[in-house]
């Protein structure tokens, strides 16, 4: 990491990364069939370990990863996982597709290797 | 970089499902979807192949695709699930109500006609069940040279965990066959749940073992590739195109009404004619 600061202007902040950043962001939606479930973190994760147990077995579910944000009334998350274990964990969200006996699916809306990316999603802008 | 396709949903008599899925499709990024008609004949009687219905029946207003403003572009396909080589006619003016065809064919005979004779776009790779064959690299490399993709789905992978092991298993081996070539990954999704965005299908096809590279063309760049294939079926090696000059234009692809004498294109059976 390289931070190099303008001595002039304090406001700007220019971040080199040199190496591959070692983390990975995930902004994930779960979409459920019957809307009116609600997880609650702990369940969330819980679902998730579940998931990478099914698709890699103990060693996958070793993965460690990190549930920065949940908001339960989107079932919006926001995950945080080593880069070397990004392809495992968005792999095992693509295939997960039922949550208790009902149809689910997993809605990865941002991925990044910056944390402030997240902040805004270019997708959403209406181009005209 | 050529947009997202998901060239398989498969049909269902239920209207609104149907729209649910082409409406998720556009949510999620995809900017071309075909409707798959599946096809298996029988032994006994004449085959009945299904009929296309219009889009515009299905559909009043097409969704517009998310970041692209653009409303999506609908096909229709029909699948053949092949048993014996008879079941393929190759002049069947049905054919010609599709945009897309594929075979899924089921015996290696079959594999090597597909591959090699048939005048198809897409070979479906079963991911139901344990390959019946092994895929040699004479037919599949001869298949890449035509321009014909093979197909593989995911939905089936989302559904069971048995059906996981197979569509995992079957994909590694074509792929390791053709090298990660002319493979395009689609969902035969039933339901908008069984929809995933383009680029999750990207990471989930690394699992198969294509190269970052081709995972992306998988979804993109092959599907416009079989696009283009399929249009150049219904005319002279792409070269001569006809087109019905009494409907207006329209640039949503109908289906083409079944008796129709003017709406005969010269197939490449009458290339030798053409050209002279």
């Amino acid at each position: 990491m390289n931070v190099d600061e303008k001595d002039g202007s304090g406001v700007y902040q220019r971040v080199v990364l040199k190496n591959s950043s070692p983390y990975h962001y995930l902004k994930v939606c779960l979409v459920l069939e019957d809307e009116l479930t609600r997880l609650s973190a702990v369940e969330l994760k819980h679902f998730i370990i579940t998931g990478l147990k099914n698709l890699y077995g103990e060693v996958g579910a070793a993965l460690s990863f990190d549930l920065l944000k949940y908001d339960e009334d989107t079932l919006t998350a926001l995950l945080r996982v080593y880069s070397r274990g990004l392809v495992k964990l968005w792999s095992s969200l693509t295939l997960l597709g039922s949550y208790q006996n009902q149809a689910c699916a997993f809605r990865v809306l941002q991925v990044s290797p910056f944390l402030l990316a997240l902040t805004g999603n270019s997708r959403e802008l209406h181009l005209d | 970089m050529s947009v997202f396709m998901d060239l398989n949903l498969t049909f269902t008599e239920d209207k609104s499902v149907l729209q649910r899925m082409i409406e998720t499709a556009a949510q999620l990024g995809f900017s071309t979807v075909a409707i798959n008609y599946m096809f298996e004949p029988k032994a006994k009687k004449k085959p009945q192949i299904p009929a296309p219905t219009p889009i515009t029946e299905l559909m009043d207003q097409l969704p517009v695709v998310q970041g692209r403003s653009r409303p999506i572009r609908v096909l229709n396909r029909l699948t053949l699930v092949m048993s014996d080589s008879f079941h393929f006619r190759s002049t069947a003016p049905e054919y010609r109500c599709f945009d897309l065809l594929a075979v899924q064919p089921t015996t290696e005979k079959l594999f090597h006609a597909a591959c090699m004779v048939y005048d198809i776009d897409i070979i479906c790779v079963s991911v139901t069940e344990r390959l019946p064959f092994f895929f040699k690299r004479a037919p599949v490399n001869g298949a890449i040279d035509r321009g014909v993709v093979f197909e593989v789905s995911y939905s089936a992978a989302i559904r069971d965990s048995t059906m996981r092991r197979y569509t995992i298993a079957n994909a590694i081996s074509l792929i390791e066959c053709c090298k990660g070539k002319s493979v395009m990954v689609s969902s035969a999704a039933e339901k908008a749940l069984e929809l995933r965005g383009p680029y999750d299908v990207t990471n989930l096809s690394l699992l198969f073992g294509l190269s970052d590279k081709d995972c992306k063309e998988a979804v993109s760049s092959t599907c416009r590739s079989v696009l283009l294939h399929g249009e150049t079926r219904k005319t002279a090696s792409g070269i001569i195109y006809t087109v019905k000059s009494c409907s207006e234009a329209s640039d949503q692809q109908e289906a083409p009404p079944q008796s129709e004498t003017c709406e005969a294109p010269p197939s490449k059976k009458q290339k030798s004619s053409v050209t002279e």
